[in-house]
């Protein structure tokens, strides 16, 4: 029953899906970024940066691609196990930090990255184990 | 400074735990409708409307909102890469609740992958 071989179309959808990810997260910054002028200090400020970063082009196109990789990541699990997909796509993790030190000048230190990398191996072992505990029932 | 990472990461784990929330109404949205077999257009399609009339997908969306909101507001006084690492502990709140809520069963290398989620939270915290 399990879906395991990676072929080079879905390897590019997974590409295409971390990518995409990497983006939503992107966009997402760039909308609260382009707010910063509002000081969140309280409920009503909070509401009044909320209700300008919800007219930012920004977010709008963080939603739009947070569907384009619902539906992206819908056809990779129709093709393949989770357990597979997962480790694959949690590139982000790496990816996202990249990002943020290129284009939002945010600075990481080695301890930082120790612990992005410890995150990374947890997210991968978790997803290992849903096959480990499908193969247990089989 | 250390208050201010206090308060983040409290409103991170806020929309973590909301996210929980929201995959728990998912899934046992989805559960009850007792999908299974063969994919085709007309089936997916008469799913998606099943799914669409269950209150439970409503309070779902709701939930997805609301941890939106909070995620926006962490982002007005965060690093994206603090703030993104940092948002993995949904997977320690998944857990928790798939093991007591869904009483789903847990093998070792689930655990042994939480338990590094939690240390390289800390770690990045602590940066």
């Amino acid at each position: 029953m399990f879906k395991k071989k990676v072929t080079l179309k879905i390897l590019l959808l997974l590409i295409t899906s971390d990518i995409l990810e990497t983006a939503i997260h992107f966009f997402f910054k760039k909308g609260a970024l382009a707010e910063a002028q509002f000081s969140v200090v309280d409920m009503p400020s909070a509401l009044v940066f909320l209700k300008a970063v919800f007219s930012s082009p920004f977010l709008w196109a963080g939603l739009l691609t947070v569907v384009a990789v619902f539906v992206i990541w819908s056809t990779i699990l129709s093709k393949i196990d989770l357990s597979v997909a997962v480790p694959i796509a949690s590139f982000s993790y790496i990816l996202v930090p990249v990002v943020s030190v290129i284009f939002l000048h945010e600075q990481i230190s080695a301890l930082r990255w120790m612990g992005i990398l410890l995150i990374l191996a947890g997210v991968i072992l978790v997803s290992l184990s849903s096959k480990e505990r499908i193969a247990q029932s089989k | 400074m250390r208050e201010g990472l206090l308060v983040t990461l409290f409103m991170i784990s806020l929309t973590s735990l909301c996210d929980t929330i929201n995959q728990l109404f998912l899934k046992s949205a989805i559960d009850s409708l007792n999908f299974g077999g063969k994919f085709n257009f007309v089936r997916i399609f008469k799913f998606i409307f099943q799914l669409l009339i269950k209150p439970r997908i409503w309070l779902s969306f709701v939930f997805s909102v609301i941890s939106l909101c909070i995620w926006l507001l962490v982002l007005s006084r965060a690093d994206l890469n603090f703030a993104f690492s940092a948002d993995s502990m949904h997977y320690i709140f998944i857990a928790l609740a798939s093991r007591f809520i869904l009483k789903e069963r847990f093998t070792s290398l689930r655990w042994l992958g939480t338990g590094l989620i939690v240390t390289g939270i800390v770690f990045v915290s602590l940066s």
